[in-house]
This record gives C-alpha cells, structure tokens and sequence, in this order.
C-alpha cells in the first residue's frame, strides 16, 4: 500500500501518462507551436496519453507516436469519459497531489456546503486578521520583481466570448 | 415612483423599526432603497458601500471556515494577489487576500476587494502562476461587481415577494423579510453566480494573469486538474453546482488561446509556490 502511495507520489515527476481523450479534432504536433510539422491528425475521442505540458500545448504518447497536442482540447478521466478502470489511476495522481502538499485532507470532515455557509456566524476577529494582511504596491512590486515578473500592457477582449 | 421603489419602501420602514439591525441589513436596505432599477441601483452604490458590504460577507464566510493560521502562507497570498490587482482598473481597493481552512475546493470573492480560496484547492495547484490564475478570475468578480449586482437582484426579488404577502400576515411578514434580507448574501454562495459572469471572469482573468507577466495557462492548468477529478468527490460539491462544469470553461477558454501563446515562457513559479507551502 505504501510503495504504491509512493509511486503515485512520483508519477508527475517522472512524466507518466495520464489517460486523456482528445475532445475535438487536433493536429498531433512535432513540437509545442502552431507552425510545428504535423505528425498526424487525431479525430475527436482519440485517447492517448498526457505526459507534460508546455505552455499551451502537452505533450501526449497516441497511436502514431509522441507529439504535441493542444492542452485545452484534452480532457481527462474522471469526468465520465474514460472507462472505469482509467479512474483508479487518476485518483491516485490526486492524492499525491494533495499529499505532496504537507497540509493532509482531513477524512470525516464535511466541506462548505450550502446550509455550512448560510448558518454560520460571522467571525470579526478573522476579518481583523485577514486585513491585517494587506501588501501595499510597493511590496507587491519588489514581490514581482524577485519572481522576474515584468508588467505587461494586455487588451481585455471585446466584449462577448 | 417605480414599482420596484414603491415595493421596497414599505420594507425600509419594517426594518427601521426592528431593534438590534445588523449594520448588513442596514447596507442592504438603503442599496434598495436608492435604487428606482437594477442598472441604476448598482451605479448608486458607493465605493464605501460596496466595500463595507463584502467585509460583513467575508466575515460570514470566515465563519464557517476560518483562515489556515500560516503567516507565511497568507503574505505570500496577498503579495501575488496585490500584483494581480495593480494591473486591473481598480487597483487602489483594498485588495485582501486569504486561505480559509477546508478540505473543499473553492474560492469566493466578496464585493470590494476581499478574495479567499480554499486549502483543498491550493493543495491541487502546482505552481504560482495556478494560483495566480484562480485569484485573477476572483479579481474579476470583484471589478465587474458580479455578486453585488446578483445581490441586489435577489433582495429586490424577495422584497417584492415577500411585502407582497406580508400585509395579510403582520408581524410575522415583517420578520420573514428580515431574515430573507439576511440570508441573501449567503444564499449567494450557495446559488452561484450567473454562468455568462463565471466565463467572462476566466477570459479576463487570464488578461490580468497576462498583464502580470505570469504563463497565463495557469487558471486552463487548475480547471484540467479539476477536471480529471472524480465529480462524486464531496469535496467538489459545491463548486461543481455553482460554477460551469471544467470542461465547459475549457472550451470557453479556446477564444483567448492567442493571448495565452503570448505568454509562453514567461514565469511559473512552481518553487516559490512550493516553498511558501512548506512543500
């Protein structure tokens, strides 16, 4: 039990597949861009393997080989899609994830539902403290600085999706 | 006098009178009050207003589920959400950032600038431009006034309901509307916003992530994680029943795919991310 809580553990790290299914029709890509030689077409349903992502593309082992595929036109287990068998693997992954964490996910203890959030009382004392955590601009900017973050100039899209 | 201002009067003038108002039944009343339509409510609601609203939201909500108590880890919140939100139109709110304690996966955003996201769902992202991503989206709630708006809405609704059916029934009314009053800010988090309002906060909320120089693939990462997860997981619950299901705001997302290419290359951030988790 344990050594297969440790693999799940290792299996991001490592770039193990995680079972996907294609969700529309995409070019399997030889490398991560658009303009990238396309090694095949995948139809719609295709299920392969995602092994890690790159900005928007991940790279995935399918039938005619490793390439790139768009991330947003993959979906994972989970969802319904895949069989029953692809669950189990996918849970694992998310365990480990929340494991690799230090912060346990505690068994027995019910989420926020609806009814936690309409009865409860309100807490001052929390709210005091959250204040007490503002970062004024010129922290939030050193900040940005230390992680080489550089403000960049986007348009918001017009509006309608 | 429109319909709407002449069903809430009657109501201000039942809450006056009630003893020991809570200062949130108060804001509400007089946002309905002031306003003769929905449009023009909302353009009437001060910026003080809509702050003090979302601080007794907030303090609601930290109710049920209070801060994780990391000093580290809530600093570390509010650094990456201020950066966030000094590259919106509303950068001099007073942005407030923070970890609530629950296993459920989650974030809210209250009016005026306070954002909280849940230790179940920080504990499934891998890196800070994740993070980044999720509180970009919360961001926009906050500057498109999503939830005061559906507020007002719902309150103004009730009213008309409730006022309606009082006068045959007194006092009891009166004390049926209060406590619809009370309960509308909280019913909202357990209702969910309108759809259109949730997609309209990933498309900007990934120009925010954009602005601040971050892989702004981020917030697409946390919605696969979510994705592969199992929908019967308890701990989904909630948000899965007020939010478009992940592969619905997937899609949606495939319109700003140029703007997110643009980003390739640009930070992640997963070390700093993990470091400030004690990870």
């Amino acid at each position: 039990m344990r050594a297969a809580f440790l693999a799940a553990l290792l299996l991001p790290a490592l770039g193990l597949a995680e079972p996907a299914t294609v969700a529309r029709a995409v070019d399997l890509k030889k490398d991560p861009a658009s303009d990238a030689a396309t090694l095949a077409p995948l139809a719609e349903g295709t299920k392969v393997e995602a092994l890690e992502r790159r900005g928007g593309w991940t790279r995935v082992k399918a039938a005619p080989g490793d390439g790139w595929v768009r991330m947003l036109a993959l979906r994972y287990a989970g969802a319904g899609e895949a069989k029953q068998g692809d669950l189990g693997i996918v849970q694992a992954v998310n365990v480990a994830r929340t494991g690799t964490s230090g912060t346990q996910v505690a068994t027995g203890v019910r989420g926020l539902d609806g009814a936690q959030l309409a009865n409860a009382q309100p807490n001052p004392a929390q709210l005091r403290k959250m204040d007490g955590y503002g970062v004024d601009k010129p922290a939030a900017a050193s900040f940005a600085a230390a992680g080489n973050l550089e403000a960049v100039p986007v348009d918001y899209p017009k509006a309608g999706p | 006098m429109s319909r709407a201002r002449l069903l809430a009067f009657p109501a201000a003038l039942a809450l006056a009178a009630l003893p020991a108002q809570a200062q949130f039944n108060l804001n509400l009343n007089r946002l309905l009050d002031a306003g003769k339509n929905l449009k023009q409510a909302t353009n009437e609601v001060g910026e003080a207003e809509e702050v003090q609203i979302g601080a007794e939201m907030t303090a609601k909500l930290l109710g049920a589920a209070p801060l994780v108590p990391n000093d580290a880890l809530q600093r570390y919140v509010n650094d990456v959400g201020r950066w966030l939100a000094l590259q919106t139109e509303r950068p001099d709110l007073p942005w407030r950032f923070g970890v609530i304690d629950t296993a459920d996966v989650n974030a809210f955003a209250t009016p005026g600038g306070h954002i909280l996201v849940t230790r179940g769902l920080v504990a499934r992202m891998r890196s800070e431009a994740e993070l980044a991503g999720v509180l970009a989206h919360e961001i926009v709630h906050v500057l498109k006034k999503h939830h005061l708006k559906a507020l007002q809405k719902t309150a103004q609704l009730e009213l008309a309901n409730t006022v309606a059916g009082s006068y045959a029934s007194g006092n009891a009314g009166a004390l049926q509307r209060r406590e619809k009053l009370l309960s509308a800010g909280s019913e909202l988090f357990a209702r969910g916003l309108d759809k259109d309002d949730e997609l309209e906060a990933d498309r900007l909320g990934v120009v925010i992530a954009a602005r601040a120089g971050y892989d702004a693939y981020g917030l697409p990462s946390v919605l696969q994680t979510l994705q592969a997860m199992n929908p019967a997981d308890s701990s989904l619950a909630l948000m899965f029943k007020t939010h478009p299901a992940p592969a619905e705001r997937l899609t949606a997302l495939e319109s700003m795919q140029p703007v997110m290419d643009a980003t390739a290359g640009r930070p992640q951030l997963a070390a700093r991310f993990n470091g400030a988790l004690g990870r």
